[in-house]
């Protein structure tokens, strides 16, 4: 037979294999972020059927991987979009827990930390803590109470470290709603890490 | 003697400034802004004071940091693919199928 060996740019592009090759890595790329298995299985499923149409356009400029990647992150978003448009911050808008019993105490201290909640020494480091897989465990069950959207901004802020402008435009919210989100999920998860993680380890 | 009054005065430096500036639950709300934005002067001002006599918020602005560097670590990093659930059998069938129906 003659079939042709090698890449070449007009090549049919092999979804199956790149199910094998990529599929786990763009499941938990996504899984990170979106934290639901269901939504990262349609983003996987989204990705690959993005990237058959726009294969022609690909020919070879990024690693395979790299390309995928790429188109992955758009899907996250259109999912933190859609995330948005479903509970829109409405009147009775839900940022969030205040978390007002953190600064309860009798006057004339009313507003500064009750000593229950109050911050102490934390000892790791970042480089420590990507390792340990139990850390993120708890870091996923600390974001799950949060309103998904309030999950959604941390993690688009905190995690990709995009702008508070970038963030704001591409959910259509107000820079004081975001910042409200981003102070109440940092508030929460603060203090959910340092009950359930940082006093334990110590 | 010396040491008495200066401690004395200290003590009571604190706590004048303590019921002065904005609290503690006033600060967080800051110190989560001025990761966001510039603050102005006089936002900056009231934040490194409250900051210089309470402990508890100085250990706030840095488990802040600490969140925010290993979650930006932890992004950069590829998945680690020998631990946590991968896709399952069921997904990647479903997904197959779905592509060859496309393709």
């Amino acid at each position: 037979m003659n079939a042709p060996q090698g890449k070449f740019p007009d090549e049919s592009p092999d979804p199956g294999r790149w199910l094998d090759d990529h599929g786990d890595y763009l499941f938990k790329y996504a899984v990170f972020r979106l934290r639901d298995n269901t939504a990262a299985e349609d983003a996987v499923q989204e990705t690959f059927l993005a990237a058959l149409k726009a294969y022609k356009e690909f020919q070879g400029r990024a690693s395979e991987r790299t390309w995928l990647v790429g188109i992955l992150k758009h899907k996250i978003v259109d999912h933190f979009r859609r995330t948005m448009r479903e509970a829109p911050l409405g009147e009775e808008s839900d940022e969030g827990p205040e978390h007002r019993e953190f600064f309860e105490r009798p006057e004339p201290w009313q507003g500064h930390w009750n000593n229950n909640y109050a911050p102490n020494e934390w000892h790791a480091t970042p480089a420590e803590l990507i390792e340990r897989n139990d850390f993120w465990k708890v870091y996923n069950d600390c974001l799950s109470p949060l309103p998904q959207r309030t999950a959604s901004v941390f993690t688009m802020r905190e995690v990709d470290g995009l702008k508070s402008e970038e963030i704001c435009e591409i959910l259509s919210i107000k820079v004081n709603n975001l910042w409200v989100m981003l102070h109440r999920a940092r508030l929460h998860l603060r203090n959910c890490l340092e009950v359930n993680w940082f006093r334990r380890e110590q | 003697m010396a040491l008495k009054i200066y401690d004395k005065l200290k003590h009571s430096i604190r706590y004048w400034l303590l019921r002065t500036l904005p609290t503690c639950q006033q600060t967080v709300e800051k110190i989560s802004q001025s990761m966001e934005r510039s603050l102005s002067l006089r936002e900056r001002i009231n934040l490194k004071l409250h900051l210089w006599i309470c402990a508890w918020c100085q250990w706030y602005v840095e488990h802040l940091q600490i969140i925010r560097e290993t979650a930006r670590a932890k992004a950069d990093e590829p998945p680690d693919l020998t631990s946590g659930p991968n896709l399952s059998n069921e997904a990647r069938e479903r997904i197959r199928r779905y592509l060859t129906n496309q393709n």
